[in-house]
């Protein structure tokens, strides 16, 4: 336990340089680049922050299944029961997981010489190097062994360089090419994407291009989500893989105020104080949050138990629906449950304001003071909807 | 005259030979060149110039009766004999006995060159382009119909204003044909048949035939009668049909097939011409049995009429219709639920739908005949011998992209 103290403390004194580099760094961003100056895999990888991240991710069905030029767009239709209907909902809903499954965040690989042996009977033998890969099938990209013959004569394992190299020469990754698409190679081009907020466009391009371990792969993502950043436009990522991994910057690099007003001003108020908590959970800020996570889980459904629900009824015809507790519901927008969550991460959220750690203060309480007027105003019809027929107001 | 002309020919032959075979040359007088005319007749030497001329650039009567010879009152060929009479050339000549009397007085005319008449070449060319040329009708691409400068396929504009407005409204015509009737005291008598479809492209067509004496007047005839004949076609997502389906009149059949979006109308030129008028932009239709027009039409709009909508299948199914769109990545989309709940049957056994809209046709797809060369030795070897240069295209492709 004292240990943990200890930590604390030095987290506490390591964080004033921290953010003084931040705001730094927000004065002109587009000249720093920010980079994890630390592994943050183990983090990144953690079920809790996987859980948050799929949380504030979110999962809108018409997005995910969103319209693409594909080859054969030819469309099916056919017959079915409602036990198949529900089963194919069903596999939808893992399609759609799939789908947003998030490209993981990990360190920068370097590169080490590892020399096998050195023979220096074969120097000269050739003048030029030769490599060997295994080509064996099935293996994985990462344990195919590649090892380079040296003109002097040593053996050694090839630089990352070149075992990607090979990779794509036997193996090759639909997309991917030899030769650096300019787009990433020329800032020129990638200012232009960004410039018209191809946002998802470079990131997937770069997912297919790039290993998430290369330095590359960092450095233009980074770029991304601080261009993301100014441009405030966080909500073409969601409800896509990259979602995940854009939270997580924010939250690493203590600059989440601005995807925390867009969740306000949304009205994503659970995602909104997911992402706090995401935040205190990885500078580990002594602020209680697990708490308050599960009150708003045992009150909200998962995203994936929401879109199921959402695409189950569709199945009802409209005679089913015709509670009119229903239907009030769905004319304002929430449920009685929405209204309890809402109101313990409100004060959730309006804690992280008052706290030390919240930086666009002002913007952030005149946007929950807006919101609250809001749902006033939602409740209070609510309950006059209620009462106009007959209901008994909880 | 032609007799004796041979009989003499035949003698001249025989004499030569003769001589030939004395091998004597002293008695021999000098044989001056005859032309030898073997044919005896022909309309050459028979029908006078005008009469030939008429042959080459008229029908008889009893072809005009039949229809023939409709290029008649365009000028096909030039007759380059005008303005050119024997005796009068390039070189202005007095010829005595051809273009000039031979004695005029006293005086024996002579042979005589006279100054260039620089004027006549002027005159011959002023009279040939005075004849007129040949030339093509000419009919903007966009005009054009499905052949030529043919009627079908044109389109002839929006039904005359009667009572109620057309607009927005196109007419093509489909078919324009000359047909026969016997009349009691006139005989075989010619009119001219129009097949022509309007519609305003949102649902809206109608199509009718009409038969008049002149073709102006069937067109306009055709065109007015088939906007009093408009039929409300039911169009899905207001670009194609609603399910695949069969449909036939007299010898005709027809398979049409609902098809995604940018496909575009692979069928028929009647079919398409319709479904342009109409409305419909993706769509693939197979005739097999007969191509008569007017049956193709009858059958295409007795099959558009005759959809049913996804509701009206799902209800007497007792299924739900359900969409599965690869261009949402395999989005599963209801279409239909049908309106009692209780009767949806719990089976997994569930009928293709296809089959049920097709009434329980099977469409005869053919296998692509594999080309006569394929696997011949011939073919293997060039085969092995490109394979190197396979990838050579996209290569080339991107290094001229990416200057590399």
């Amino acid at each position: 336990m004292s240990f943990l103290r200890y930590l604390r403390k030095i987290n506490t004194q390591l964080q004033l340089p921290t953010r003084l580099e931040r705001q730094f760094s927000n004065a002109g961003t587009k000249s720093a680049i920010l980079q994890y100056e630390k592994d943050p895999q183990p983090q990144f990888t953690d079920t809790e922050t996987q859980r948050l991240l799929q949380s504030m991710t979110q999962m809108q069905l018409d997005k995910v299944f969103r319209k693409r030029t594909v080859p054969d767009n030819d469309n099916e239709i056919k017959f079915m029961t409602t036990e198949q209907l529900e089963n194919e909902f069903v596999k939808m809903i893992e399609k759609a997981k799939h789908q947003l499954q998030m490209p993981p965040v990990v360190k920068v690989k370097q590169d080490t010489e590892r020399i096998i042996s050195k023979d220096p009977a074969l120097k000269d033998f050739q003048n030029t190097k030769f490599v060997f890969t295994d080509i064996t099938y099935g293996l994985r990209q990462s344990d195919r062994k590649v090892v380079v013959r040296d003109v002097d004569g040593t053996l050694s394992y090839a630089p990352l360089e070149t075992q990607k190299r090979m990779n794509q020469l036997y193996f090759p990754l639909k997309g991917r090419t030899f030769h650096t698409p300019r787009m990433f190679s020329e800032q020129e081009y990638l200012q232009r994407c960004l410039d018209d907020h191809k946002y998802e466009f470079v990131l997937d391009r770069l997912t297919v291009q790039y290993e998430p371990y290369e330095l590359d792969f960092h450095q233009i993502s980074a770029q991304v989500f601080q261009h993301l950043n100014e441009s405030k436009e966080f909500d073409q990522l969601r409800s896509t893989r990259h979602f995940g991994p854009m939270a997580f910057f924010y939250a690493w690099h203590h600059c989440i105020d601005d995807l925390l007003y867009d969740m306000i001003r949304r009205d994503y108020l659970q995602n909104a104080v997911e992402l706090i908590a995401l935040s205190y959970k990885l500078h580990n800020v002594p602020v209680e949050f697990r708490k308050t996570i599960s009150e708003l889980d045992a009150l909200q459904p998962t995203p994936e138990k929401r879109a199921l629900n959402q695409l189950l009824s569709s199945l009802k015809s409209k005679e089913e629906h015709e509670g009119i507790q229903q239907e009030i519901q769905t004319a304002i927008g929430k449920a009685e449950s929405d209204f309890a969550a809402d109101e313990i991460s409100l004060k959730f959220i309006e804690a992280y304001i008052a706290s030390e750690h919240a930086l666009k203060k002002v913007q952030l309480e005149l946007a929950v003071q807006t919101l609250k007027e809001i749902n006033l105003e939602k409740l209070q019809l609510y309950h006059g909807l209620k009462k106009a027929h007959g209901m008994h107001a909880s | 005259m032609a007799v004796r002309l041979l009989q003499k020919s035949i003698a001249q032959v025989y004499s030569n030979t003769i001589l030939n075979q004395f091998g004597s040359s002293a008695n021999v007088l000098p044989v001056t060149p005859y032309t030898i005319s073997y044919r005896n007749t022909s309309f050459f030497n028979k029908l006078p110039a005008d009469e030939i001329w008429r042959g080459v650039t008229a029908v008889s009567n009893a072809g005009k009766k039949r229809g023939r010879g409709k290029g008649s009152g365009k000028k096909i060929a030039k007759d380059l004999n005008k303005g050119q009479t024997i005796g009068l050339g390039k070189k202005n000549v007095i010829w005595p006995g051809l273009n000039a009397p031979i004695v005029r007085g006293n005086d024996l005319i002579r042979q005589q060159k006279l100054p260039e008449c620089l004027d006549r070449e002027k005159h011959i060319i002023n009279l040939r382009d005075s004849m007129g040329r040949f030339r093509m009708m000419r009919l903007s691409p966009i005009d054009r119909g499905w052949s030529g400068t043919k009627i079908p396929g044109r389109s002839i504009g929006p039904p005359d204003t009667v009572g109620e407005e057309y607009d927005f409204f196109d007419t093509r015509v489909l078919e324009n044909k000359i047909v026969f009737i016997m009349k009691g005291n006139m005989g075989r008598k010619r009119r001219y048949s129009v097949l022509s479809i309007t519609g305003n492209g949102n649902g809206l067509g109608g199509f009718a035939t009409a038969k008049a004496p002149e073709v102006r007047t069937a067109l306009r005839k055709s065109k007015n009668r088939a906007g009093q004949k408009l039929m409300n076609i039911n169009l899905c997502e207001n670009r194609t049909i609603f399910h695949d389906f069969y449909t036939g009149f007299g010898k005709t059949k027809i398979f049409v097939c609902k098809k995604p979006d940018g496909y575009g109308l692979i069928c028929h030129r009647a079919i398409q011409t319709i479904c342009k008028v109409i409305g419909i932009k993706d769509l693939y239709a197979k005739i097999e049995g007969s191509t008569n027009l007017q049956h193709i039409v009858k059958a295409f709009f007795i099959g558009l009429l005759q959809q049913k909508s996804y509701q009206n299948i799902s209800d007497v199914t007792n299924f739900h219709i359900v969409e599965y769109q690869k261009e949402k990545n395999g989005f599963t989309e209801i279409k239909a639920i049908p309106h009692s709940t209780s009767k949806i049957p719990n089976k997994n056994h569930v009928i293709d739908l296809a089959q049920y809209v097709l009434e329980k046709r099977n469409v005869l797809r053919k296998k692509a005949i594999p080309t006569f060369y394929l696997h011949s030795k011939g073919h293997n070897l060039f085969v092995t011998k490109q394979e190197r240069f396979r990838n050579h295209e996209t290569v080339r492709l991107y290094k001229s992209l990416h200057g590399k």
